[in-house]
């Protein structure tokens, strides 16, 4: 239990950390949002009125107290730009990212974890060679590229999936309680929606996924690939259990375990690239709101963003590490 | 969102079809879509100068009196009549009886005074080119009075970017932001079309306005649906996929393509939005001296990078104001020479000076223009140290005389076509940067400013036409700018889409209450 205790701690820490940074940088960064937010040919005088209105005429130490204490109370504050909470604006732009996350880390997990097992075993064979050749090309691509070849064969020319969005246009006026269109459809008992939404998210989840999944791929087969040297495997096989069985009952488990830690940060990751991925396919997403913040100094809500990143990124990470806690007997008798 | 009483396609159009088989009558029918690549920041009319936002209102609200699209004069919009006192400082407007916003109540004089205090109160961006506008008072309930603290010449022109909301609607909503935080996410307008869907990231749907007081004759769209999309080659999919009608920011060469293409249509809107080099005429370096800037004004070449860049889609600037504006005065502005300048350097020892640009990357024909005055400049053996910037990062170090560099790139948006909306903005010194304006060059000339100023306190137009000739050959020979280029606005859409018309009292906007679908 100290463990946890401990992590947690070590969580809540490095967020602190990263919200400092993120307030000072974006203070230091050139930029002047009050000039932005007063319009063209606003004059001196406005700009100076519109600062005010901002909080901007204040001390940086003023403005940090004034926002760690609402912070601190969970509110996020109000967008200089969209004049909405925060807050509010997150909870529309997360979930379509999580959900595209969400779907392009299945596919990964679904890929590196068996293919990773296989080339392994097969280490060496032609079977091996392919994957890997493919892995390489895949990890360079950028992913910027992957999506626009995807789109463009794929949607615009062979029209087996649409172009952009979330929804088609039939379904444009859905909306559900979480966001999540996934959930929300078979909620709302629409499994029409539901592989509307489908569709709409197998392109962007590939593009998103190619590079992580070939880095998974290689992580996976070089896990695996030292639990297949181990005695135990021979011994198994000495014991005549089939191949399958050792696969899946000895090696995967106690190879999976490093693999697992990369798969937690990569889900990270993936939700900091979604915005190459959103921008092309034209969906709304935590990326593209991160970006227009960012274009326009609208710095509170550049901080929540990054906050609201970094605490997935720990999540995801804690996860894992809880995973691992129940797979490991080492950390469980605490030495 | 507050819910009104929508036009309902299907419905009415079948109680139509089974009541009056026999009558045509003009319903809005069909569904517009147009592809946008900004998102909008929110819907609120104190926010209109932002063209992503304008954009979505120019239909939902009305003004006082409106540009239509296709016109340089103002037309009648809510206010039928007005008169002008002696002075010049009091405007009264006589408003239409019969309009009602999309939520029941009718518009009275109320409705624009409030509009008037509230946008005053919130400091609202739309507000900047009211120039000397004081105060609104209410006459009776169909007349208004506007107060000026100095006659202002273009104000009726200013007011068509004043969208005027229903008071009952917003005042409830006002707290400490005035309404910002409602209006950001709600309408309180009385036009053609009310906004049904708001998803501002996503897609944003307005829906034909079953009570609209215009009424509507003619042929008109039932739903018109914004959707955001940024990548030019995804719009341009979406556009021959026939998912959108209006695809306006896919790429130069795509729209030529589509020019030859069956089933689209490209149209090139005469804008005026110059795009300038301004150089910084306080600088302590070389730029600051006038003799250099005469120099610099003969190294860009206008023609190439019209044939090149906007592939012959706009116009050849001759000076700041577009030619065929009233007091435009040709040729003050020097020709492209590289020659001339050459020997100019050479005389006056020039040649290892480096001058530095700040421009903004993301935008393609600045970028070009910047390698162009780059590459001419090193013929020179002067060398241009080009920065790339965002807009807030870029329009905050012209705030300051010492960090304001030697040029900086910078498009003009006149928001009604009026010579004041261009020569007053890049150079009055009360407009120069570092006075919060967009006079970047730092500008500042006493008989530039008095003519100016003169012109824009006369309601005479022969007089400040000759005014601003004058004030544009003044300015011509300080050299404080290159006019690069007067683009023009170039629009790639489906030939099924009828009626659309560039505006430009409204640049980068649709005039989707006129436009039919076939």
């Amino acid at each position: 239990m100290n463990y946890f205790v401990q992590r947690l701690a070590f969580s809540i820490l490095s967020l602190f950390v990263l919200v400092v940074i993120t307030f000072l940088l974006s203070h230091v960064v050139p930029g002047d949002s009050a000039i932005v937010a007063a319009g063209p040919n606003a004059g001196a005088e406005k700009i100076a009125a519109v600062r005010q209105q901002m909080g901007l005429d204040k001390s940086l130490l003023t403005q940090f107290g004034l926002y760690a204490g609402k912070l601190l109370s969970g509110d996020l504050g109000t967008s200089w730009f969209t004049h909405q909470p925060i807050l509010d604006d997150l909870k529309r732009e997360l979930p379509p990212s999580l959900e595209l996350v969400v779907v392009a880390m299945t596919i990964n997990l679904l890929v590196s974890l068996p293919l990773g097992l296989l080339t392994a075993r097969y280490n060496g064979t032609r079977f091996d060679d392919i994957v890997r050749v493919i892995a390489m090309a895949g990890a360079g691509l950028p992913i910027f590229w992957t999506a626009i070849l995807l789109q463009q064969s794929f949607a615009a020319e062979w029209r087996i999936f649409p172009v952009a969005g979330r929804l088609g246009f039939d379904n444009r006026n859905f909306d559900g309680a979480t966001g999540f269109y996934l959930m929300d459809s078979l909620f709302a008992g629409r499994p029409d929606i539901f592989a509307d939404a489908v569709m709409h998210l197998i392109l962007p989840a590939f593009a998103l996924s190619l590079l992580f999944t070939a880095v998974g791929v290689r992580i996976t087969r070089t896990a695996m690939i030292s639990e297949f040297r181990k005695d135990y495997v021979l011994l198994a096989r000495a014991k005549g259990a089939g191949e399958v069985r050792i696969m899946a009952r000895h090696v995967f488990p106690n190879g999976a375990t490093p693999s697992l830690t990369v798969f937690g940060m990569q889900f990270g990751w993936m939700l900091g690239a979604t915005v190459l991925v959103e921008e092309i396919f034209g969906r709304p997403g935590i990326g593209r709101y991160a970006v227009k913040a960012v274009t326009q100094s609208d710095i509170h809500a550049v901080v929540a963003v990054v906050l609201v990143v970094g605490l997935v990124f720990l999540a995801a990470n804690l996860v894992v590490d809880i995973l691992l806690y129940a797979l490991s007997p080492h950390k469980r008798s605490g030495s | 969102m507050t819910v009104f009483k929508k036009f309902t396609p299907t419905a009415s159009i079948l109680a139509l079809s089974l009541a009056l088989p026999a009558i045509a009558l003009a319903e809005p029918t069909g569904v517009l879509i147009i592809a946008e690549n900004e998102t909008p920041e929110n819907l609120d009319p104190a926010n209109a100068t932002n063209s992503t936002v304008n954009q979505l209102l120019v239909g939902v609200y009305d003004a006082l009196v409106q540009f239509e699209a296709g016109e340089t004069s103002v037309s009648p919009q809510l206010a039928t009549e007005w008169s002008v006192s002696e002075d010049g400082l009091t405007y009264t407007f006589t408003l239409r009886d019969d309009v009602m916003f999309h939520d029941g109540t009718r518009m009275t004089a109320d409705d624009v005074v409030f509009t008037l205090d509230r946008l005053q109160a919130a400091s609202a961006a739309v507000t900047n080119d009211m120039g000397p506008y004081g105060s609104a008072k209410v006459v009776d309930d169909y007349t208004v009075s506007l107060i000026l603290d100095a006659p202002f010449g273009p104000f009726i022109s200013a007011l068509s970017r004043i969208y005027i909301v229903s008071k009952a609607q917003v005042e409830p909503h006002m707290s400490d932001d005035n309404a910002r935080g409602w209006l950001a996410v709600n309408e309180a307008g009385s036009g053609p079309y009310a906004v049904a869907n708001y998803k501002p990231t996503e897609i944003v749907s307005l829906i034909a306005s079953e009570n609209y007081w215009g009424g509507w004759e003619g042929d008109h769209v039932a739903e018109v649906v914004f959707r955001y999309i940024g990548e030019p080659s995804t719009q341009l999919a979406l556009l021959k996929a026939g998912e959108v009608h209006i695809a306006p920011d896919i790429t130069v060469q795509d729209k030529l393509a589509l020019m030859g293409t069956d089933g689209f249509t490209v149209d090139v809107g005469a804008a005026a939005t110059p795009l300038y080099f301004q150089i910084n005429t306080e600088s302590d370096g070389p730029a600051g001296d006038l003799e250099f800037r005469r120099m610099l004004a003969q190294t860009f070449d206008r023609q190439l990078h019209l044939d090149f860049v906007l592939q012959g889609m706009g116009s050849l600037p001759d000076g700041p104001l577009p030619p065929n504006w009233a007091g435009h005065a040709p040729g003050t502005e020097l020709g492209f020479d590289l020659e001339a300048a050459k020997a100019m350097v050479d005389e006056n020892g020039w040649g290892d000076v480096t001058l530095s640009v700040r421009y903004l990357p993301a935008i393609e024909e600045e970028q070009a223009a910047v390698e162009q005055l780059q590459s001419n400049l090193a013929q020179l053996g002067i060398t241009v140290e080009a920065e790339g910037m965002t807009w807030p990062a870029q329009a905050a170090t012209v705030q300051n005389l010492e960090t304001t560099s030697d040029i900086n790139m910078i498009y003009n948006f006149p928001s009604f076509p009026d010579p004041h909306a261009i020569l007053n903005t890049s150079f009055n010194s009360q407009n120069a940067g570092h006075n919060g304006g967009y006079n970047w060059a730092q500008y500042s000339n006493p008989e530039v400013d008095a003519l100016l100023n003169e012109a824009a306190s006369s309601s005479d137009q022969a007089k400040r036409a000759a005014l601003y000739a004058k004030a544009q050959q003044l300015i011509g020979a300080d050299y404080p700018v290159i006019t690069v280029s007067l683009p023009g606005s170039v629009v790639a859409m489906s030939s099924a889409v009828k009626g659309y018309t560039y505006n430009v009292a409204h640049h980068q906007t649709f005039n989707y209450m006129d436009i039919s679908v076939d």
